[in-house]
């Protein structure tokens, strides 16, 4: 066998050249690290309108005058924080909403402790988030509201609104998975593997840091290896560093899963995948696609190992609606939220969809426009 | 004091045994010279024949620990060790040589079976090291601290036995597992390591790191998702989070104990103190939905 031809003369020579650029990085990364950095997360201006135990109403008001008269209610996921949402100040979802004129409501779900370890599904969709609803309707006299899902919270906004669709005007679901019985994506077929029952009776509620881990390992070279070796390569850029640790605080942030909510979401869910099928069952209620009659806008990556589009596709053609339109982005899970792509397009998409439905919309409650003509 | 340590008898067998291993050892280790070990391409320890690239640093490794541990698996050696300890406890006696026979059927079944990571696939675990020494604990280890305890303190040590029990399964799955995560890496490196070769026989090797870092970092993705899409990785993923609720019961009812003497209440009374709230503040809720839609009285 002939030795390899490695031009180690070449490559040491390089080495020395390199050498000069590197110390010079490491001493403008020290200055960065050490000195003043803005690293906080969510800081558009809000103000908490609502609180229910650990559950948070967030309101952002938009920068000019609403162009629209329904306001829009976020509901993100049970898994990791609403913050993602509203990472970055140059890329903001939240942000991006209110440019548009859109007046914006978030749900903070909060941090569970173990006392919440017997919530069930049934009470995020049909109590905390039924009561924001209504919560909503009283505050801007109106008969329905916008309802926009994210991820796993894009399922909650789906399930309520086959169960309250009198309440929902137009319904947005973002990388939302409704077809569970996919092996695209590692989360679907690790799910299906996992003793959920032995897993809950254990833990009570599933541990946030199980969580973190389990989302290291659905990519360990990007997310464990190739990251911090970008991290190093760009640590004397203050604005990267920045934002690499803005993103480090969200990804490491995972709050506990009430247990008895996790449990179900993965029988029924992934396991059983009863929700595309019209065969869950909420507070004794079952949950038909079929009602879902209001316009749906559903937005997914096509990169997304997360939440792949098959999990997210089939929902467009399962619900009641006539009115119902399917985005797929060329971006992954949370590219389509911080990525330049999804930025660019995202946002305005959605702005543009509701715009056009926001006249429809039957806003003044008869029995609220007597109560305001009384004052 | 010092009348007691002039007693002790000078374990003489024990430290003859010592230095014919330690010098048998250094003569095999010196008989693995650099010459022999660029001309081994089979390993003598694989009964298969098992075929290892031509300086692989782990065969020499492994040929190293076959001639340390054959050394200590000899039945002369065993009864030196343990002629050499005056008046053991049968018990002590009974964990150290079922600790000693379970190491060595270990290290055997381990030269035996010709090395693992050897190919690219994930589906010849079952050989592996891990599983072999999960049979040993299961077997040998976990009998003991199953032993029947009696006295007053009885329940008290099961706990403790049940606690150290379930935190050696933990950590033998714990192994196992991160174990099958660093396989990819070892086979990514060895994948690069032969396209190098070839893109070094066809051309000149480029002097840009990244380019190679680049295509190292596709195959290690790649070896990634094969391992976490096959029957090995979810069997494995299952194996380890029992482990870990075992350990976590477990150390839950040794703490209740404690929590017990200090007059606080254990996890499962808070959970139902937990559940009867939860109870009630449904039923709160569900009365001030109907009182609400009956309207002011």
């Amino acid at each position: 066998m002939t030795e390899p031809k490695i031009p180690v003369d070449l490559i040491l020579a390089k080495l020395a050249a390199e050498a000069e650029k590197v110390q010079h990085r490491l001493k403008k990364a020290k200055d960065i690290l050490l000195g003043p950095l803005n690293t906080d997360i969510a800081i558009t201006p809000h103000e908490v309108v609502y609180q229910e135990d650990r559950v948070r109403l967030k309101h952002y008001r938009p920068l000019k005058e609403p162009r629209l008269k329904t306001p829009l209610l976020l509901v993100y996921a049970l898994i990791n924080r609403e913050t993602m949402l509203d990472l970055q100040p140059d890329r903001s979802v939240i942000q991006n909403l209110l440019k548009e004129g859109i007046e914006v409501y978030l749900i903070d779900w909060g941090i569970p402790t173990r006392k919440d370890r017997y919530l069930s599904l049934d009470d995020h969709v049909n109590g905390y988030l039924d009561t924001i609803v209504d919560f909503l309707l009283k505050r801007h006299r109106l008969a329905k509201i916008n309802l926009m899902g994210v991820s796993l919270g894009g399922t909650l906004a789906v399930m309520y609104a086959a169960l309250h669709p009198e309440k929902i005007n137009n319904l947005i679901t973002l990388v939302t998975p409704s077809h569970f019985d996919t092996d695209k994506g590692l989360l679907h077929i690790w799910m299906k593997e996992i003793d959920v029952d032995r897993m809950i009776d254990t833990f009570g509620n599933l541990p946030g840091e199980l969580l973190n881990v389990g989302f290291l390992l659905l990519n360990p070279a990007r997310l464990v290896f190739d990251k911090y070796v970008g991290f190093l390569e760009n640590m004397d850029d203050q604005e990267f560093v920045e934002n690499f640790i803005r993103m480090e605080k969200w990804i490491f942030d995972c709050p506990d899963i009430p247990g008895e909510t996790f449990r179900q979401l993965v029988k029924d869910c992934y396991q059983k995948n009863l929700l595309i099928h019209n065969k869950m069952e909420l507070g004794g209620k079952r949950v038909d696609l079929k009602k879902i009659t209001m316009p749906l806008l559903n937005i997914y990556g096509r990169y997304d190992h997360l939440m792949p589009p098959e999990a997210c596709e089939p929902l467009t053609r399962k619900v009641g609606s006539k009115d119902t339109e399917r985005i797929c982005l060329d971006t992954g899970h949370i590219g389509i939220l911080l990525g330049a792509k999804g930025q660019k397009e995202l946002v305005p998409r959605i702005a543009g969809w509701l715009k056009d439905r926001d006249k429809k919309n039957k806003t003044l409650k008869p029995s609220a426009k007597k109560e305001e003509k009384k004052k | 004091m010092e009348q007691d340590q002039q007693k002790l008898p000078i374990p003489e067998p024990l430290l003859a045994a010592w230095i014919k291993w330690t010098m048998d050892f250094w003569e095999a280790l010196a008989q693995m010279g650099p010459s022999r070990a660029r001309t081994s391409v089979t390993s003598a320890a694989s009964p298969q024949g098992v075929k290892r690239p031509p300086g692989d640093f782990s065969q020499l490794a492994l040929r190293m620990w076959e001639a340390f541990f054959s050394l200590l698996s000899e039945p002369r050696t065993v009864d030196a060790v343990f002629k050499g300890i005056k008046a053991p406890s049968e018990i002590t006696l009974k964990m150290a040589q079922t600790g000693w026979e379970g190491y060595f059927h270990l290290h055997r079944q381990w030269l035996a079976g010709g090395g693992e990571g050897e190919a690219l696939g994930f589906e010849d675990l079952d050989k592996d090291t891990f599983k072999i020494w999960a049979e040993i604990y299961e077997r040998d280890f976990k009998q003991l601290l199953n032993l029947p305890l009696i006295g007053l303190i009885r329940f008290s040590q099961e706990k403790i036995s049940r606690g150290m029990a379930k935190f050696g399964q933990y950590q033998a799955a714990m192994a196992e597992f991160m174990y099958l995560i660093y396989l990819p890496m070892k086979q990514s490196l060895r994948v690069m390591q032969e396209k190098l070769e070839e893109i070094s026989r066809e051309t000149e090797l480029s002097e840009d790191f990244k380019e190679y870092y680049k295509m190292w970092l596709k195959i290690l993705e790649g070896r990634y998702m094969i391992l976490f899409k096959s029957p090995e990785y979810l069997r494995t993923l299952s194996y380890t989070l029992d482990a870990l609720e075992d350990f976590t019961l477990a150390k839950q009812e040794l703490l209740a104990d404690s929590l017990k003497a200090l007059s606080l209440p254990s996890l499962q009374e808070m959970d139902e103190l937990y559940r009867e709230i939860y109870l009630l503040k449904k039923r709160v809720k569900d009365l001030e939905k109907i009182l609400a839609r009956l309207g002011p009285a």
